[in-house]
């Protein structure tokens, strides 16, 4: 029997499970934009009974502790897929950087199936495929007017052009390679920042979990996003302790345990600006496997490296085989054994001096004394229909067209990737906001209901009130 | 599964900008008439179009090279058609040259004669851009140069160019010249235009010997070697023009082919870069719509709540 002072008790401790429950709704519709956060809920439970003549009398209810909806598969899931996104978008990032420093588009708007170089005239093209069909067609015009020097003018302004072209790729390569490593050295400070945050929240959840009361809820949420923002810059391997802290390994090396930092990452330069991620303390190289750190060096070590070091072979063929031919010709002046290109690869091809100063001096004629000779401008015209083994057997065009096809798929295919992994991404999260997300509607009808049960429960003590005054008031 | 309040947004958020994207993408095709633009868009169809873009420039210069070759077959058959004439008259002179003219007028005949062989000298070192046309390679030399005597008699006119020719090419690996040797002795390759030893034609030295025949009386002579030598001189001047019409159609005929070759890789390049307008322009209205359809619908359940029905 509780009797009338146990009911009013009861009435008042209901109040208060109420008021919990307005709380926690409360708590919920504040944080529903907040990132990261997963809904609470006050768990609800019935007190002790007491033993009455009657059977078990029930002593109202109790707010007993408040849970957390989270599901710990599909965080451990999402930290994995954020990984493997933070990778793609990275390297989509470079390759679409290496895409415009390539800056090979098809141009339709001018008439004729050449688009933008349909005009047969000097300049106003763009891109290396127009720039070479220049030098070439230069060269054709050269051999059926050999001793003009307005066809050499032509010539020299093409050739350099195209040697242009080459070293502002040369350049533009150099560039991106350089930012990619800055935004390599950027990831890294993050990633360090991440860690550190990690390890300061394991510290608060210890503290806060520490009397056993609960779980620390909104910390664990906290540190739940700054793992996954450390993910998205390099995979990381989680492990849960029983006492709620998380340790990060990062490549098999612990980089936080408990509260403790134990290492951190840094950038370090693996030789010829090839920048990669080792631990600070312990220098250990680590192999990474996913987050943008790992998408930015692996764009750079390969389809940026391969982009590069087919445009400097494409330089050198051409470099080299234009003057084997060249040299063997001869000037108007009789001059022999000029080189047509200096220079060895992308970065430092150039067309001789000599030449650009006296187009006389270009060696279109196979004969010596013979002006009107134009067997080497012939032959050099014919280069560029001929396969030449530095360039697996294609031609130098062909080359080109491949060096530009194969970025176009590097890039192509990661788009693809993307796309399939940000639907991936996309379910996983709905269905984590299923679970985990506020719905303002169930916290609206959740506060309606906690307000009436409150009211309820008011009534109840305004009742045993009164009935405690009929019982006062027996006796007059 | 269970609608939460980020639900709705999130992929309200996720349909308009892939719509968006869409419509950029679609728009941007549109306005271009282009399905490929950038390597990223149809890597293998790039490189399609790159390599047939390639083919379509080497055609158009194979087209200017035939332009040139055509401009020197042109210049080429005007000294020739000269040359033919002049050749004409001399044949006349040789025939009207007999046993009834008295010396002053065979005197007569030589003096013109001797201009005629001057302005075929004249007529052979014809240029065409700084170049000497029969000169062979050694285009800077002019091809022949005359000797006269102190009567104005020419005594003798030399070749000062070689036997080669320059030929460069009209279509891909066909290399050919519109370009004439003046002389040509080995008896294989090209033929000369004024000395060529497979039709014993020999102009400028009969043109001298008929000259001096004329100033000598030596009507005999005349009569005997010059007007058959001439007839050989003739022949070869047919044979020339002849081979310049060959000339001229084979490079008319190339120029055409060349231009097919280039309309079909314009249509084959157009296929695979250019985008079908009536089909972008159907998918461009139906993303709108579905754009719009989007944002309607959404702004209808966004702005009810339970918050409307609670007092």
């Amino acid at each position: 029997m509780l009797g009338l002072f146990g009911t009013l008790n009861l009435a008042s401790r209901s109040l208060q499970t109420q008021r919990n429950g307005t709380e926690v709704a409360g708590h919920n519709i504040a944080n529903v934009n907040t990132p990261g956060y997963s809904r609470q809920r006050v768990a609800l439970e019935t007190s002790i009974t007491i033993p009455s003549e009657i059977g078990p009398e029930g002593t109202g209810a109790d707010a007993v502790a408040i849970n957390q909806l989270r599901d710990i598969l599909l965080d451990r899931q999402l930290v994995g897929e954020t990984s493997v996104r933070g990778a793609l978008e990275s390297k989509q990032k470079a390759l679409e950087f290496a895409q415009a420093a390539l800056g090979q588009v098809i141009d339709r708007q001018s008439s004729g199936a050449e688009g933008a170089a349909a005009s047969s005239g000097v300049g106003g093209q763009h891109g290396m495929a127009e720039e070479l069909a220049g030098l070439f067609a230069a060269f054709q015009s050269l051999s059926t007017n050999p001793t003009s020097m307005a066809e050499r003018q032509v010539l020299l302004l093409k050739a350099q052009n195209l040697a242009g072209q080459f070293n502002q790729l040369s350049g533009r390569f150099d560039d991106l390679r350089g930012s990619l490593n800055e935004s390599l050295g950027g990831d890294v400070a993050q990633a360090n920042i991440a860690l550190a945050d990690i390890a300061k929240l394991n510290q608060q959840i210890l503290a806060a979990e520490i009397g056993g009361q609960g779980k620390a809820n909104d910390l664990r949420d906290t540190r739940q996003k700054r793992i996954e923002d450390l993910a998205k810059l390099v995979k990381v391997d989680t492990t849960a302790n029983p006492n709620g802290s998380v340790d990060i390994a990062i490549d098999g090396v612990a980089l936080v345990t408990g509260p403790n930092v134990l290492d951190q990452l840094e950038t370090f330069d693996a030789g010829g600006g090839q920048f990669l991620v080792r631990t600070l303390t312990g220098g250990a190289t680590l192999n990474l496997t996913g987050g943008s750190l790992q998408g930015t060096i692996d764009a750079r070590d390969t389809d940026l490296a391969a982009l590069r070091s087919h445009i400097d072979t494409l330089a050198a063929a051409l470099i080299t085989q234009v003057n084997a031919l060249h040299a063997n010709g001869y000037g108007l002046s009789g001059g022999t054994g000029q080189k047509f290109f200096t220079g060895t690869n992308a970065s430092d091809i150039a067309v001789t001096d000599a030449l650009v100063n006296d187009p006389g001096a270009i060696q279109a004629s196979g004969v010596a004394g013979a002006v009107g000779d134009n067997s080497v401008a012939v032959a050099l015209a014919q280069l560029a229909e001929q396969s030449l083994p530095a360039l697996s057997n294609q031609t130098l065009l062909q080359h080109y067209s491949q060096t530009v096809t194969q970025l176009g798929q590097a890039l192509n295919g990661t788009n693809t990737q993307l796309t399939n992994q940000q639907i991936v991404e996309r379910m996983l999260l709905r269905q984590r906001d299923s679970i985990s997300g506020v719905s303002l509607d169930e916290e609206m009808t959740d506060l309606v209901k906690f307000q009436r049960a409150f009211e309820a429960s008011a009534r109840l003590i305004t009742t045993v009130d009164d009935m405690l005054e009929t019982v006062v008031n027996l006796k007059r | 599964m269970r609608v939460t309040s980020h639900t709705f947004p999130n992929s309200l958020l996720d349909e308009l900008t892939s719509l968006a994207q869409r419509q950029n993408k679609l728009q941007n095709q549109a306005a271009t008439g282009q399905l490929v633009e950038l390597p990223e868009d149809d890597p293998v169809a790039m490189r399609r179009v790159l390599d047939m873009q390639g083919e379509s420039r080497a055609v158009s210069q194979y087209q200017r090279n035939i332009a040139r070759h055509q401009e020197l077959a042109t210049a080429s058959f005007s000294v020739i058609k000269g040359l033919k004439k002049i050749s004409d008259r001399i044949r006349e002179i040789a025939i009207a040259a007999d046993g009834l003219k008295s010396q002053d007028e065979l005197n007569i005949y030589a003096k013109e004669v001797t201009e005629l062989i001057k302005q075929a000298v004249q007529a052979v070192n014809s240029k065409n851009r700084g170049d000497y046309i029969f000169s062979g390679t050694l285009s800077d030399q002019p091809a022949y140069s005359s000797v006269t005597d102190a009567n104005g008699n020419v005594t003798s006119v030399s070749y000062q160019g070689n036997a080669t020719l320059a030929e460069s090419e009209i279509a891909s690996g066909v290399t050919m010249t519109a370009q004439v040797l003046g002389e040509s002795t080995s008896g294989t390759g090209p033929r000369g235009l004024i000395t060529d030893s497979r039709s014993g034609a020999d102009f400028f030295n009969h043109l001298i010997s008929l000259q001096n025949n004329l100033l000598s009386g030596n009507v005999a002579a005349i009569e005997n070697t010059d007007r058959a030598n001439l007839e050989l001189d003739e022949n070869n001047f047919l044979i020339q023009i002849g081979g310049n019409g060959a000339i001229q159609s084979r490079l008319e005929a190339t120029n055409a082919l060349a231009g097919q070759r280039k309309e079909t890789l314009e249509a084959l390049v157009s296929k695979e870069a250019d985008a079908d307008l009536t089909q972008t322009i159907v998918r461009l209205s139906q993303t709108q719509t579905a754009y719009q359809a989007a944002l309607q619908s959404a702004g209808r359940i966004l702005s009810s709540s339970l918050l409307d029905y609670l007092r």
